[in-house]
């Protein structure tokens, strides 16, 4: 035990400290690539030199290792062949080398090596430049078509480029053809604008951007004196990007080269290192060279790199471990009851962090009913809870809420925010936002399979009275709106920059978003019964990509492209698409948005954004759940169950030494403050009163409410959402003051608190000693019974009050002002 | 967790969904070279200043309001340019204002106008994110990265009569005003509602009927005996930033001083006259009373600039009129105070708007060059600092970056913008990591 502890002890020093207690040591050197073809002079290849060490970790050599040229074959001098810089072969002449690579082990002193075979051909050729393949990685690498210089819509200074160069001939034309030619000038190419622009040798409102001795500069110089070829039209274009290492784990300080491969369109690739953009996702993590090396910063956690060539992009991941790996007894109270848990436990291993201990049942129930109903558990339900000694009670529990209205309730609220369910204060609307609401709620209660609902929403006609989810079209009005909604909340992506020019870091393309948009392109609205809308399909129309004009026919993300068909809807080729079990945005958009709402973090962070270049913390884990859902044929309460009845869900939420530094893996229940329904609710609950609502029966819950305007200052302060958009981040958690002045000292609390039909009322009323009003509040509030140090001292402070009333309502407002109360924990 | 983001009273074109990108090449401003390494270390060892007993009231003009049509009028750019409204001059030799500025053109003598200011972002999101806390967004996502300057000063300085709350925004936040790393303690309060109506009172101030403030203190008693959630289990802040706005709204509550200051009926009829019987000039006079009670930072929200289209009858028929009587009242009334060498007054939204007028007669997002008015605070009174060219396209000369202003600012207050505050990620993150005071202001 002794021993045990002392060993903990050292892991956490040396985790704080950085230094390694037990250095391990090169067991083997890997480089790649092992063999290299150049097939002209500006080709490059970043060599990855990765050092395998005894202990199992890989460590990145790249930097640190020796290069040495050797010639393969023939004669003469290696160096005229090929030259090693910062682990980059650069070609110097034809023939072919070997680079052997040379890594000294700093423990014992001892090198290692490995070696790979160089070729490098047509060395004296020179290549005509191709404008979109050279060219624009150069303008897109150094800034000048970014979003806040030439890039942007009107362009800087007049000069106008199309953003990360989406638009290569307009590029060309912008270049070559506008401002009298004076921009490239084949006869003098220094003279060209575009050169002493980008140097600095001219005045430049972006500064100097390279000097004349880089390879931008040279390459850009050559190109114009070329006479500036446009190049072959049909020339392959990059197909897609690989980065390599695609994952990592580094020390606190430590640094992992990056190697880029481009794949063309006729199955070539090439190295594209020095010509990717790269983009640290965490910059207090690491940070990121124009050259591909990362760096960590020190800090411990995870980051990624984004790398974007010609359009494309991919992204490396990088992790700083809490911990050099825990003993196996950190894990040993941890039993996996499903495959979440043995996700997320290959997880904390990795990083290094264990979980927290499992919670109480009390504190699982309270959790577990706010998270699933909005809704506290009774005194009742708690104390019958507490007594079951089965040990199955847990999953019992769960499978019972979901069975309760107040689950239908709860879900179509929050579906209601992000389906807009709004009448911005026009009563005209409020049949319709009724309609819909109670249509949400119908849907939740029987369960219905969340690929007929989307399908349901997506693909809604008709009138309203018939055909709720019109509804939704009320807000969503024209096809960029219906393209934007159906991807961020059903695809959990966003898409909406496309509507104007290719997704800056995502593989998305303009013609990919107006290809989507095709799908609504037959949609139209006229006025319905009474002043009710009426969404109606026509039989022809379709839509047209507005920068080219082309008549786009109607295609998923990804997917198929379809005909359009006379008399057909194609939103239900949309639905089709987006519902099949294989489609890659579906199932992992619901399972991520429903994961966050349980476990407080998404595995995509924000729910809605997921992409290439924002990858998942735990994508097995997101696969996983993914699959299993769509395997049950998207049945919601499955996969909430599922989530629920994890071990992962049930741990505590308090910290321990082993995970409270993370607040991305689960190691522990991430604590929630109800969200503004229910908290109103659950202060009614306490309270025994109920809440009247401007139009709507006395004791409306607000998790029942129709829509976003309903009345209610308690409402607006704790962040209800307005229904303005389809993200969930309008929902606001965060505290503010005029939250706690409500709580503190509003007459509306007071009230509720010293209101004649309430729970104390009714409890003075029938006699009730203290102790036992306390335990009701206790109950009801906390979900727990209080402990007897608790009552001891409440009961003394109620004996000794002036006035028992009184006291009683001070201890009520007590526990409305909690933070036990105001959190799910 | 949650990304909270503030839904100010006003929208702009594009929305609330707007994604703010990152922009690589708009570093112009942004480089932090060796030498001005140097300078900031040189200047946090100046800074070792005392704090100065200086409040701000900030004009947010969110939308971005047309440097063209209010400061920097060009008569004689060609006619799609120059719009429709006419220069008159002012009571500061040389200057000219928009002729529905008529008030303002009677106050300029107090005045520091900017009309150099340039940043290079023309994106609501992400330039808002910039001029509200000095810090271009590194993340492509609708948050609140680094805390606003309101949260700074608050943080920094606390408010100027123990009791009050140090940051408030009338009467509601806009984007990007929240208080990021600093925790959510360095929040805005809002006043909400509209002090231009009848019966306006922010609520919840004062002790509800049937209580008493021994009853208040008896249940703060029992409430921090009996409220043991361990504080730790949240690595988020939302528990402890509680339990510090439970401390303010407790001595809120308390104070009948502090009643009084948000209490706008308790000023004279002809006062609420002068500042104008709308809801931006009663704002602004609740901006000027909580100032001068105790507050330290106030942030007057008057959005809407964003005039993409009728850009001209917008801003005559509705956004000027307003605007200039409550900025003229403010500055007239702290100056008859004494009040304006203790407050500092900064007016500007994100950006400036297109000299090219658009076929809809309005204009679109311009942040090449703007226009700044500020007052008061150790200000010069009745200076204009930098120029822009013929068509107020670009800076002509003296370009200054909003960073600048920003420095300024806290170079004015007393503030060391070299200091650090760990971020989300526990690293270092000063303050300000770049800008300069601009020296020719400063009285």
């Amino acid at each position: 035990m002794l021993r045990r502890s002392i060993y903990f002890a050292m892991l956490a020093s040396a985790a704080s400290v950085g230094f390694a207690v037990d250095a391990p040591r090169i067991s083997e050197v890997i480089v790649e690539p092992a063999e290299i073809v150049l097939t002209d002079a500006d080709q490059s290849v970043q060599f990855l030199v990765t050092l395998k060490m005894s202990d199992g970790t890989l460590r990145d050599g790249t930097r640190q290792a020796e290069y040495a040229i050797q010639l393969a074959e023939g004669s003469g001098a290696p160096e005229s062949v090929a030259a090693v810089e910062h682990g980059r072969l650069v070609p110097k002449g034809d023939g072919a080398v070997m680079v052997v690579t040379t890594v000294t082990d700093p423990v014992s002193g001892k090198k290692a090596g490995a070696s790979a075979k160089a070729t490098v051909q047509n060395f004296a050729v020179e290549r005509e430049l191709h404008f979109v393949n050279d060219i624009e990685p150069i303008l897109t690498k150094t800034g000048c078509n970014a979003g806040g210089c030439h890039g942007k819509q009107s362009g800087q200074n007049g000069f106008k480029l199309s953003l990360f160069a989406f638009e290569p001939k307009f590029d060309y034309d912008a270049l070559v053809n506008e401002a009298h030619g004076r921009r490239v000038f084949p006869a003098s190419p220094e003279e060209s604008l575009l050169l002493k622009k980008s140097t600095g040798a001219t005045v430049h409102g972006g500064g100097s951007r390279f000097d004349e001795k880089s390879e931008s500069y040279k390459l850009l110089a050559r190109w114009i004196a070329q006479g500036v070829p446009y190049g072959d039209e049909k020339a392959p274009t990059v197909a897609r990007i690989e980065v390599l290492p695609r994952e990592r784990l580094l020390a606190g300080v430590g640094e992992q080269q990056l190697r880029v491969i481009a794949h063309f369109t006729d199955g070539a690739a090439h190295d594209v290192t020095r010509q990717a953009e790269y983009k640290a996702q965490q910059p207090d993590i690491l940070k990121v060279e124009p050259t591909g090396l990362v760096t960590t910063l020190g800090h411990t956690g995870e980051g990624a790199v984004m790398v974007r060539y010609m359009g494309q992009v991919d992204v490396a991941r990088v992790a700083v471990p809490f911990s050099r790996g825990l003993p196996e007894s950190a894990y040993a109270q941890f039993e996996p009851k499903n495959f979440v848990d043995n996700l997320v436990a290959e997880k904390w291993r990795k990083l290094g962090i264990a979980p927290s201990a499992v919670c109480s049942d009390a504190e699982f129930l309270r959790r577990a009913s706010l998270d699933a109903i909005g809704t506290l558990p009774t005194p009742e339900e708690t104390q019958k809870f507490l007594a079951d000694t089965a040990p199955d009670k847990r999953d019992r529990l769960i499978d019972s809420l979901l069975e309760r209205n107040e689950y239908a309730s709860y879900w179509a609220n929050q579906w209601g925010d992000l389906l807009r369910v709004k009448r911005g204060g026009n009563n005209e609307l409020k049949a319709g936002t009724f309609a819909f609401s109670g249509w949400l709620r119908n849907a939740f209660a029987q369960n219905m399979p969340y690929d007929q609902f989307v399908r349901a929403i997506l693909t809604a006609q008709g009138e309203s009275a018939e055909n709720p989810p019109i509804n939704w079209y009320r807000h969503v009005r024209n096809t960029v709106a219906m393209v934007n909604d159906t991807s961020q909340l059903f695809m959990g992506t966003r898409i909406s920059c496309a509507n104007c020019h290719n997704h800056p870091y995502e593989r998305i393309t303009q013609d990919d978003y107006w290809g989507f948009g095709a799908f609504f392109g037959r949609l139209s609205f006229k006025r319905g019964l009474g002043n009710e809308q009426a969404v109606i399909v026509k039989k022809d129309g379709g839509v047209n990509q507005p920068r080219t004009g082309q008549s786009m026919k109607p295609k998923g993300l990804g997917g198929p492209e379809y005909e359009y068909v006379r008399g057909e809807d194609p939103r239900q080729k949309l639905a089709d698409w987006l519902t099949e079990p294989g489609n890659p945005y579906f199932a992992k958009a619901i399972v991520n948005r429903t994961w966050a709402h349980f476990m407080g973090v998404g595995l995509v962070e924000a729910v809605d954004d997921m992409r290439v270049t924002n990858p998942p913390s735990n994508p097995q884990l997101l696969d996983a759940l993914a699959k299993d859902f769509t395997d049950y044929r998207y049945d919601l309460k499955h996969l909430v169950a599922t989530i629920m009845k994890s071990r992962a869900y049930s741990l505590s939420s308090e910290p321990t030494e082993f995970n409270k530094t993370d607040r991305q893996n689960y190691a522990r229940y991430t604590p929630k403050r109800l969200s503004a329904e229910t908290l109103l609710d659950a202060i009614g609950n306490v309270t025994g009163t109920q809440e009247k609502f401007a139009g709507l029966p006395l004791g409306t819950r607000a998790i029942d409410l129709p829509d976003e305007s309903v009345p209610s200052y308690f409402l607006k302060v704790f962040g209800r959402s307005m229904r303005e958009s389809a993200c969930e981040c309008e929902r606001s958690y965060a505290p503010n003051l005029s939250q706690i002045l409500h709580l503190m000292n509003s007459p509306e609390v007071q009230d509720k608190i010293a209101s004649d039909k309430g729970r104390l009322a009714a409890m003075l009323k029938d006699k009730k000693p203290d102790d036992q009003i306390l335990t009701e509040f206790y109950l009801r509030a906390f979900g727990r019974t209080p402990k007897p140090d608790e009552l001891k001292d409440a009961t003394a402070m109620l004996a000794s009050a002036k006035d028992r009333k009184s006291a009683l309502e001070d201890f009520e407002w007590m526990f409305l002002n909690s933070k036990e109360f105001l959190f799910n924990h | 967790m949650k990304i909270d983001i503030h839904s100010g009273a006003y929208r702009c074109c594009d929305g609330i969904k707007r994604r703010s990108f990152l922009r690589t090449g708009a570093l112009m401003l942004g480089g932090l070279s060796l030498a001005g390494l140097l300078r900031r270390q040189a200047m946090a060892a100046a800074a070792g200043q005392a704090k100065k007993d200086i409040s701000v009231i900030l004009f947010w003009q969110g939308g971005g309001p047309s440097q063209l049509d209010m400061w920097d009028l060009k008569p004689d750019a060609p006619s799609e340019f120059r719009g429709s409204f006419n220069p008159i001059n002012t009571n500061l030799d040389g200057l000219q204002v928009c002729e529905h500025m008529p008030r303002i053109a009677k106050v300029c003598d107090k005045l520091t106008l900017l009309r150099s200011v340039t940043h290079g972002d023309a994106g609501h999101e992400s330039a808002t994110h910039t001029l509200l806390t000095g810090y271009k967004p590194t993340n492509d996502i609708p948050a609140n990265e680094a805390p606003s300057y309101g949260s700074v000063v608050a943080k920094e300085m606390g408010p100027r009569v123990d009791g009050f709350p140090a940051y408030v925004t009338v009467p509601t936040a806009p984007k990007s005003s929240a208080a990021a790393y600093l925790g959510v303690a360095y929040n805005p309060f809002e006043t909400q509602g509209d002090p231009n109506a009848e019966n306006f009172s922010v609520q919840n101030l004062k002790i509800p009927g049937g209580l008493t403030l021994d009853r208040l203190e008896n249940r703060r008693a029992v409430l921090k005996h009996f409220d043991t959630l361990r504080r730790d289990i949240d690595g988020s802040g939302l528990i402890s930033g509680m339990d510090t706005f439970a401390q303010q709204a407790y001595e809120i509550v308390t104070s009948p001083k502090v009643q009084t200051a948000f209490d706008i009926s308790k000023e004279d009829a002809k006062t609420r006259d002068m500042y104008g019987r709308t809801t931006w000039g009663q704002n602004t006079l609740l901006a000027r009373r909580l100032i001068e009670s105790g507050v330290r930072f106030v942030t007057v929200n008057v959005g809407g600039w964003d005039t993409h289209a009728n850009n001209f009858e917008e801003l005559k028929n509705k956004k000027l009129p307003q605007y200039d009587q409550a900025f003229a009242a403010l500055i007239e009334d702290l100056a008859q105070r004494g009040q304006l060498d203790s407050t500092l007054v900064l007016s500007w939204g994100e950006f400036g708007r297109t000299p090219r007028i658009n076929k809809d007669a309005g204009r679109d997002h311009w942040s090449n060059v703007f226009s700044v008015a500020m007052a008061g605070g150790g200000l010069k009174k009745g200076f204009v600092l930098g120029e822009s060219d013929a068509r107020a396209e670009f800076p002509k000369e003296r370009p200054v970056s909003p960073q600048d202003v920003l420095s300024t600012m806290y170079h004015l207050l007393g503030i060391n913008q070299a200091k650090e505050y760990m971020n989300e990620a526990q690293r270092p993150s000063p303050i300000l990591n770049y800008g300069e005071p601009i020296k020719e202001i400063i009285a």
